[in-house]
């Protein structure tokens, strides 16, 4: 994948998009599983939350950079 | 709960162990709280100095201002935060792209936005309104600044943006991962101690008959809080492991509390209007009838609330309200010949109210056990399906008057701007449109401006000893910033978590960060200081007399726009759509009695005759809308003309209340009760009802010494 992708006439750094599609993404995954109560068995849920974050936004980072 | 327990019971054994917990309890999670907001601090300085970004000082206030001790806050200040710089941005760029050459147009669209954005920020709750205000600043900063380059712009919105991102994300992440605090447990505890609340009012039958005024203490705890609730519960959706379920049971909750609260005020004020011309057979009677109630709630009143003890309750309470009914039904059967017509009309409705109260309570536990049962073992007892609204009334008359406030501000400070020709007083602007903002919505604006003020000059004192001796003198790199900075970020934080200092506080930041020189590489200009401090407390003096000009808001005009406002509900239930339900009308009356008492500046006395009003409106307001929706149940044979000219004459009396219409309206409803007693036999559930309600509505008439009408004396 490309350094920077241009939106709009826009150049910009692929990881914003790449941020704000997981945000979105993150929001979903996380609505998910408080509804389901999964929340409740986990230790330290904003931890959990702030590491499931990490893993997808870092996923298709990695692709960048590697 | 059982932990609670032992750790009582310890601590009666141990002194230095209730020490201990007293200060775990209370002092230390301001502690965490200042620990967890200084490195939020300094890791938002550091990751904006390490990626460059010209102007660290915004990431760090951002971390300050979007800060708070609960992290369900901090995430729904964060993403209004968010939002409202979006916006923002937006629309700076659009008007410096569009009006940057012609200062007419521009400075005519920017008070234009300002106006909405205060006008938005004052109408909405919560940090819904932290939006409005973001976006009514985030355009100061960004177009003010390269208002002579306007090229420039583009650069400088996206570096504003890039860190208050950064900021954001610091503050979410420390707050939830560092020791987190959630709301959703705070409202549980909330939840909680309102209960028990409840069940002690009730339990305590001097609470509804005494007539002695030590007990309004009391009372008044019991009708405070819904408002407030309702906003943690808001906020703690942000959070996780607060699920849909949970946020169902406490709309409930709220409701019902609601419900029962009005119930019990409406009960208690009868009461007092029946002593003192009515038979004491009547008062006797209704006493014995509460006996048996505030008996058995008296045994669980002190207890802590387990789930059995709960399940006993409910089942206590249904076999309370079982006897109670059927001795009304005896008792209304004894009175008849012995009471004249009103008297007996007393009866039926405050008897009612007592059943109804009871219902009330009996619901409340019920829902309270579901959420204990909840969250103890995430499995529900019963289905909570109807969704509750809670909805909010923002006066039109205040909203423009904040709206003129906020324009009038800014073009004021423009035209300082523009006849002195002073470079600096750009931060003038910002900073007097910022408090016409951000203060608005506070209790009592002006000490909040002087409190700022106040706050401002002492952090501008503190930023010259950092400027000119601390950080030339003893930084050399990031680190020993970090470390210098440190002690002031704590005590700043320390002072956010003081309700009486949150003015000076909010000064101290905003004047702090951008006086102290925080940038990417120390410079410091004692003339570029010394000026722009002027110009930010003029523009604090500029905002204090904003506050002091636009406030014609007396005490009277208040009471007239409550009046107003409360009668045009009645009028609306009378004639218009039946979709309104019982929780709506609560929640916007409560609301729009809350903002009116922080904006309105009613004295106690006003502000009783304003709860008053509330309550009478509530009262006549449901029973209307059960009237309503009775008759369109019943029988067509039994659907007499005098119902509808009931009806129709209230409506008439709150159109223009006077005493002559009064005394139409009373004999209106006698006539209306005498037709339906008349057929009482026919349809006899529904007309039963309705003979309640409209001897509940004429009792409340009748003897009610208040309407929401402006009276001559009551402001002094």
């Amino acid at each position: 994948m490309p350094l920077d992708i241009t939106l709009f006439g826009i150049q910009m750094p692929t990881l914003l998009p790449i941020f704000a599609a997981s945000a979105v993404l993150q929001i979903l995954f996380d609505r998910v599983m408080s509804d389901t109560g999964f929340y409740n068995h986990v230790w330290h849920p904003g931890l959990f939350r702030t590491a499931v974050f990490i893993c997808i936004f870092t996923i298709p980072s990695l692709f960048i950079y590697h | 709960m059982q932990a609670d327990k032992t750790l009582m019971i310890s601590a009666k054994a141990f002194p230095w162990k209730r020490a201990l917990h007293e200060w775990l309890s209370m002092d230390a999670p301001i502690l965490i709280y200042m620990v967890k907001a200084t490195i939020a601090g300094l890791i938002a300085l550091w990751i904006s100095m390490k990626l460059n970004l010209p102007d660290p000082r915004t990431a760090i206030f951002t971390v300050f201002i979007v800060m708070q001790p609960q992290s369900g806050l901090v995430f729904s200040k964060s993403y209004y935060r968010v939002v409202g710089t979006i916006v923002g941005v937006g629309i700076s760029l659009i008007l410096m792209g569009m009006f940057a050459q012609d200062p007419i147009w521009f400075i005519g669209f920017f008070a234009l936005w300002i106006g909405i954005c205060t006008a938005a920020g004052f109408k909405y709750r919560n940090f819904q309104s932290y939006g409005f205000v973001l976006a009514g600043y985030t355009l100061c900063i960004v177009a003010l600044p390269v208002i002579e380059t306007p090229l420039e712009v583009f650069d400088i919105a996206v570096s504003r943006f890039s860190e208050v991102v950064v900021g954001i994300m610091c503050a979410t992440i420390i707050s939830d991962i560092i020791f987190p605090r959630h709301l959703s447990d705070s409202l549980l505890t909330a939840e909680r101690e309102r209960f028990g609340n409840i069940l002690s009012t009730l339990a305590d039958p001097d609470s509804i008959f005494g007539t002695d005024e030590d007990a309004h203490a009391q009372t008044a705890r019991f009708s405070s809080g819904v408002v407030g609730l309702h906003a943690i519960r808001i906020n703690s959706a942000y959070e996780s492991g607060a699920d849909r379920k949970d946020r169902q049971h406490s709309q409930h909750l709220n409701h019902e509390y609601m419900n029962l609260s009005t119930t019990f005020h409406s009960l208690k004020n009868m009461i007092r209007l029946l002593e003192p011309n009515t038979s004491k057979e009547v008062t006797d009677t209704l006493i014995n009838l509460y006996a048996p109630i505030a008996s058995s709630l008296k045994r669980f009143s002190s207890t802590v609330f387990s789930a059995d003890d709960l399940n006993r309750i409910i089942q206590e309470l249904l076999e309370v309200k079982n006897t109670i009914i059927s001795r009304v039904k005896r008792e209304e059967e004894r009175l008849q010949p012995l009471l004249d017509e009103d008297a007996y009309d007393a009866f039926i409705a405050t008897s009612y109210l007592m059943i109804r109260l009871l219902n009330e309570l009996h619901i409340h536990c019920v829902t309270y056990l579901s959420l204990l049962k909840h969250r103890l073992s995430g499995k529900t007892s019963n289905e909570l399906n109807r969704v509750v609204r809670f909805s909010t009334h923002t006066d039109n008359v205040l909203v423009a008057l904040a709206a003129l406030r906020g324009s009038g501000v800014l073009l004021v400070t423009m035209g300082f701007w523009i006849a002195t020709g002073w470079p600096y007083a750009t931060f003038t602007i910002t900073l007097a449109v910022v408090i016409g903002l951000l203060i608005g919505t506070l209790p009592s604006p002006l000490d909040a401006v002087i409190n700022f003020f106040k706050g401002g000059v002492s952090a501008i004192i503190l930023a010259a000893v950092y400027d000119f001796y601390i950080i030339p003198e003893f930084t050399s790199d990031l680190l020993t910033l970090s470390l210098v900075l440190a002690p002031v970020l704590a005590l700043v934080a320390w002072w956010t978590t003081q309700p009486k200092w949150s003015g000076f506080a909010l000064g101290f930041i905003f004047l702090f960060m951008y006086e102290c020189a925080l940038d990417p590489y120390f410079k410091i200009d004692p003339t570029l200081f010394l000026e722009s401090s002027l110009a930010y407390l003029i523009g604090i003096i500029f905002a204090g007399a904003a506050y002091l000009l636009v406030n014609f808001w007396s005490c009277s005009l208040t009471q007239r726009r409550v009046a107003k406002i409360l009668r045009r509900q009645i009028i609306t239930l009378c004639e218009g759509q039946l979709t309104l339900q019982r929780s709506a009308l609560e929640s916007t009356g409560r609301d729009l009695i809350q903002q009116f008492s922080t904006q309105g500046r009613l004295n106690m006395r006003s502000s009783r005759l304003v709860f008053e009003w509330l309550l009478l409106t509530l009262e006549i307001g449901r029973a209307i809308v059960s009237i309503r929706r009775t008759l369109q149940r019943l029988h067509p044979q039994y659907r007499y003309e005098s119902i509808d000219n009931g009806l129709k004459s209230i409506r008439v009396f709150f159109e223009t209340p006077s005493e002559a219409l009064r005394n139409a309206l009373l004999n209106t409803l006698q006539n209306t009760l005498d037709d339906l007693r008349l057929s009482e036999n026919g349809d006899s559930n529904r007309l039963q009802s309705l003979i309640t309600e409209f001897a509940l509505i004429r009792t409340v008439l009748l003897r009610v010494d208040s309407f929401p009408m402006i009276t001559e004396d009551s402001c002094r």
